[in-house]
């Protein structure tokens, strides 16, 4: 046999060890009493693990036939079956991407459910997967609470501590769109290289702040800790010695291959958690058979010795071990048992490999924005109760005024009216943001509903996404546009992608409220002043708001609270700092970019754009301050050509209806496109290349964008920027050309 | 030769009609041993031996009483199990529905031959003096065999609406328990659909809170000893399933004579646990007769399976090459018994 086969050793190791009983010496002593489990129950435990050694060894075999994907596997790790047996399945799951054995004996809680077949359909990519649809080898059930993660780098740390924080807070808001109980807790597993992850350490270093204030996190952390990120081996003591005095997190160590050890300790984490409602980091010592992945051959970086003496510790062999030290079953039995389920798995395996797979763009598509549960919306307040809600502000709503109260009072609104809204983020509480959009939201509403966070937006975005698992509709603020690139992922990998892998049975409801863009002289440099959105362009399914002036901010503020809410949405509000407190249009007092508050029943729809005049001409298309800009330019740029022009505002940097916007061109053949944001990956440069591909070159466009530069402090602040005057110039030119 | 894996399945009441007369065929020693067993049991009794019952004209006075139906019924299970060919066929979960489950219980080694009988005779025999409650089945496919949602949606609200409960999960058929009166209301209510709804004659309120006291009368003439673990993996009324090696004898009496008897049976979850998580190569239906065989034709419809998705392609599959092996058809008895 080959060397390099170690699946075909490991199985026939486990055989003839099993038969010889050739076992390895427990690694963790205990004392009888502890043990209070059914022997029922551990063989349970067991037959759960060698389902799951079967299911590894089947997908290599059938991957060698290139007939499944992705073989990273649970080998070593059977030990979570306890996890899943200790853990009620109403205790919400982000698991690590071993966790077949948690996944089969969280099943055992919920009858009728069929945790192999549908493991199999998920590992041969096929569309009857219930979870992904074929998308990903994902481990994931709506009906078991197991939110599908890939979990490859811990960002499912962050949303974990969101979701245990949700619990309580659901309770004590009597959230009615509440979906976890009361009584329930949160886990979340991750390796012990991934505890490395930037993700990993906000995310538990989040989960101990809030403790330490007194807030209730009902959160384990379970670091399934193998001693190996691919071939790069972790410090014996690492996980213990960087986590076990975290403060207000409670470190309890457990044998992984040892399941009374597990049960005892499990068991212990658990109760402390759910009773304390506090966080726990359990941290499971294991190996890691059969390499990383199928592809992974770890004599290239391990001597065999070791490989051989980690093999000798499969935890089939101490679990075997302990079934016959207690006299629960014969090894005959055990045998017996193994290859019983090495038939089942394979008669299952072998008839999901002929189930359908996706086979159309659309059928790949579908569930980038799909939503399975959708809700109705709430009422609109009465007068009388946003009269007592905005106080004495009631009388001046009327008034025109600048983007920034207009915004604070369609806060007041939503809150009123969406009563599982949360506002959060950096300052936002007392102190009102730091341009006082959420101003007096946290007297009025109370610290339950706004409260600052720390410092850290990955923690801010994740706390989010946990919370809208509970029923909650985040609102947070990222104080900053530049702040949330260190967060990105959380956008990306994580709120992007979780409908399309879970076929909308999991959504991301959520508005991340973002100031942001260029044009301030007085504050920051490129920080604070950063103008780059392209981080937001090419990601499937989010909305992308940008508005320009108040009375529309107002409008798509609702809109993006409504598609949140009903479609499960994630929402990027991107408030211009620079148009916050802007009243004027074209000379200091004539009061043009002020406006009235809107009807509190007045919506924009998605991806609906407003055109300002009919020229026929030139039209400039633009968004935020380069509309403002072209406002601003429209009549000098008229008398320049002595004719009329056409200037639409996007509103919207997603969802565009390109043959619509084509449409408000008509029948213009000249279009400058301004876009405030570098010009290398901004969204003027991909509207310009949707609207020249289905133009037929009747049309000159041009894009006028920023440079790629950053931004500089002080009187230097819009050089690189487009202006009034180069947005004269350049539409002059267009025009002329 | 790598046998083929089949998951035997155990019908319940109502199974056995006029039709299904004569249906014991003594076919070897061991069938005549078991059966003469249970003659000799109800000898005793002084009641109709299940032989007798068998050849006796069918009168729905005599056949369908509870205490003569499940004894006849088991012995027609009984003596289809064993003429399972084991040399070609490995029997890899046996289930059942409603009293199918006793019978299921004993095919599996759960309950040895006596206990197998006095579980069988004690359970159907319950409700001798009196009947409690009734049962009505009642449609929510339409004429292909697929889920109509609005039929089910409102068979389920009715059922909420007055006060009855769902018996039986049943393929494309809801069987509907609850106090007389309540199944009378229902019998005017739910929209006409053929026969149907129909009150299954001498069926009490099976799997419904009203057998409350049978369930705790069984659990007192029961001992905890009389299960083992099963020798063949168990399916039971909610889709779990008992291992022979990680089942709690104390745990499948517990469900047995408690959740079995006052909870919804679900038929449809079980047949879907039977198809997935065991993948056989065919399910075998033992007699007597074969009604059973459309609520499983029904389900497989539902879960798309074996590239049958409504009455017509799951009558043809079942034409060309049978995949559900009903024993009371003697062309498809013939494909497995020895």
């Amino acid at each position: 046999m080959s060397i390099f086969n170690r699946a075909q050793i490991i199985d026939d190791n486990f055989t003839k060890f099993v038969t010889n009983e050739n076992f390895p010496k427990e690694r963790t002593i205990l004392s009888i009493s502890n043990n209070v489990f059914k022997p029922a129950e551990l063989i349970s435990l067991f037959e759960t693990q060698v389902l799951s050694r079967h299911i590894d060894l089947k997908s290599r075999s059938l991957k060698d036939a290139g007939r499944c994907y992705y073989t990273i596997g649970s080998s070593g790790h059977e030990g979570n079956s306890v996890f899943g047996k200790i853990f009620s399945h109403t205790d919400l799951a982000f698991l690590h991407y071993r966790s077949s054995s948690f996944f089969i004996e969280r099943s055992k809680q919920v009858y009728g459910t069929t945790p192999i077949y549908d493991l199999g359909l998920s590992f041969v990519a096929s569309s009857d997967d219930p979870i992904s649809g074929g998308r990903h080898k994902v481990i994931g059930s709506k009906i078991l609470n197991i939110p599908p993660q890939t979990s490859t780098i811990a960002s499912h740390l962050p949303k974990a501590v969101g979701a245990a924080f949700s619990i309580d807070r659901a309770k004590n808001l009597q959230i009615l769109e509440k979906q976890l109980s009361s009584s329930s807790i949160v886990i979340c597993s991750f390796g012990d290289a991934s505890a490395n992850h930037a993700s990993a350490l906000t995310a538990i270093n989040t989960a101990g702040w809030i403790n330490d204030w007194g807030g209730h996190v009902p959160l384990v952390f379970i670091c399934e800790d193998n001693g190996l990120g691919i071939s790069v081996a972790t410090n014996k003591n690492w996980i213990e010695s960087a986590f076990s005095n975290r403060p207000g997190i409670r470190y309890i160590k457990t044998d992984g291959l040892n399941l009374i050890d597990l049960l005892n300790q499990t068991r212990k984490a658990e109760k402390i958690c759910r009773i304390n409602r506090s966080p726990v980091f359990l941290h499971m010592k294991t190996v890691r058979l059969l390499g990383h992945a199928g592809s992974d051959i770890e004599l290239g970086y391990r001597p065999l010795s070791i490989i051989e003496e980690t093999e000798f510790n499969d935890p089939l062999l101490h679990s075997s071990r302990i079934l016959l030290e207690k006299k629960i079953v014969s090894k005959e039995e055990i045998i017996d048992l193994y290859e019983h389920m090495r038939k089942r798995v394979a008669a299952i395996f072998n008839l999901v490999v002929s189930r359908p797979k996706l086979n159309t763009v659309k059928d790949v598509m579908n569930s980038i924005t799909y939503n399975k549960f959708k809700r109705n919306l709430p009422r609109i307040p009465k007068p009388s109760e946003r009269r007592l809600t905005f106080g004495k502000e009631y009388n001046r709503i009327e008034e025109n005024n600048h983007m920034a109260k207009l915004l604070n009072y369609a806060l007041f609104d939503i809150l009123l009216r969406y009563k599982n809204t949360l506002v959060f983020g950096e300052d936002v509480a007392e102190k009102g943001g730091v341009y006082h959009i959420t101003a007096d939201l946290y007297k009025k509403f109370g610290a339950r509903r706004v409260f600052n966070s720390p410092l850290d937006e990955t923690s801010i975005i994740g706390f989010g996404l946990g919370l809208g698992h509970n029923g909650f509709l985040p609102i947070p603020e990222i104080q900053f546009l530049a702040y949330v690139h260190n967060a990105e992922d959380q956008i990306r990998g994580e709120a992007a992608t979780l409908p399309f892998f879970s076929k909308g049975q999991y959504t991301n409801p959520m508005v991340l409220r973002i100031p942001g863009l260029a044009y301030q002289k007085g504050f920051g440099g490129h920080f604070h002043n950063d103008n780059s959105l392209t981080v937001f362009r090419d990601i499937p399914g989010i909305i992308l708001a940008v508005p320009s002036n108040g009375r529309d901010a107002v409008r798509m503020l609702r809109t993006s609270v409504r598609e949140a809410y009903i479609n499960g949405r994630f929402v990027i509000f991107i408030e211009p700092i620079a148009l916050y407190t802007t009243k004027d249009l074209n000379k200091p007092g004539d009061n043009k970019w002020a406006f009235k508050y809107p009807e509190v029943d007045f919506e924009a729809e998605l991806g609906e754009f407003c055109v300002y005049g009919s020229g026929e001409k030139l039209t400039i298309i633009s968004y935020g301050n380069g509309l403002y800009l072209s406002i601003q330019a429209k009549t000098e740029i008229e008398k320049k050509i002595n004719k009329k022009i056409k200037i639409i505002d996007l509103c919207w940097l997603s969802d565009i209806d390109i043959p619509k916007l084509m449409k408000a061109i008509s029948p213009c053949k000249k279009v400058l496109i301004v876009d405030e944001c570098r010009k290398t990956g901004c969204h003027g440069e991909g509207l310009l290349a949707q609207l020249s591909a289905i133009d037929n070159n009747q049309i000159n466009f041009r894009l006028h964008a920023a440079e790629d530069s950053f931004i500089p402090l002080g009187e230097a602040s819009k050089i690189t920027l487009p202006s009034k005057d180069s947005i004269i110039e350049q539409a002059v030119s267009l025009v002329n050309e | 030769m790598n046998k083929k894996r089949v998951v035997v399945v155990c019908p319940g009441r109502g199974s056995y009609t006029a039709e299904t007369s004569g249906y014991i065929k003594i076919k070897n020693k061991l069938i005549k041993n078991r059966i003469d067993f249970i003659d000799q049991k109800r000898r005793e009794l002084k009641e109709p031996t299940a032989i007798e019952l068998d050849r006796t004209h069918f009168k729905k006075t005599l056949h369908m009483k509870g205490e003569h139906a499940s004894i006849l019924i088991y012995s027609c299970s009984l003596s289809d199990f064993l003429l399972i060919n084991n040399n070609t066929f490995e029997i890899v979960a046996v289930t059942g529905n409603s009293m199918g489950w006793y019978s299921a219980l004993s095919f599996s080694g759960a309950l040895d031959e006596s206990n197998s009988f006095e579980v069988v005779q004690t359970m159907g025999s319950m409700m001798k003096e009196k009947i409690i409650g009734g049962q009505i089945i009642y449609p929510i496919v339409d004429d292909s065999w697929v889920i109509d949602k609005n039929r089910k949606k409102i068979a389920i609200e009715s059922v909420k609406k007055v006060g009855a409960y769902i018996s039986i999960y049943y393929g494309g058929y809801l069987v509907i328990g609850g106090e007389q009166e309540v199944l009378n209301v229902l019998l005017k209510s739910l929209p006409p659909i053929n026969q149907y709804p129909y009150q299954l004659p001498y069926h009490g309120a099976f799997h419904t809170p009203l057998l409350n006291k049978i369930s705790i009368k069984a659990k007192k003439i029961f001992s905890k000893k009389i299960i083992q673990k099963p020798k063949i993996s168990l399916i039971d009324g909610t889709g779990r399933i008992w291992s022979p090696w990680s089942t709690d004898r104390k745990d499948l009496w517990q469900y047995t004579f408690d959740d079995q008897v006052l909870k919804p049976y679900n038929f449809s979850a079980l047949i879907n646990v039977a198809l997935k998580e065991f993948c056989p190569d065919h399910l075998i239906l033992l007699g007597p007769g074969n009604s059973l065989g459309s609520a499983i034709g029904q389900i497989m419809i539902q879960k798309n399976w074996n590239g049958v998705n409504n009455k017509e392609s799951f009558l043809k599959k079942q034409n060309d090459s049978p995949y559900l092996i009903s024993m009371s058809l003697n062309d498809q008895q013939r494909l497995i018994t020895k």
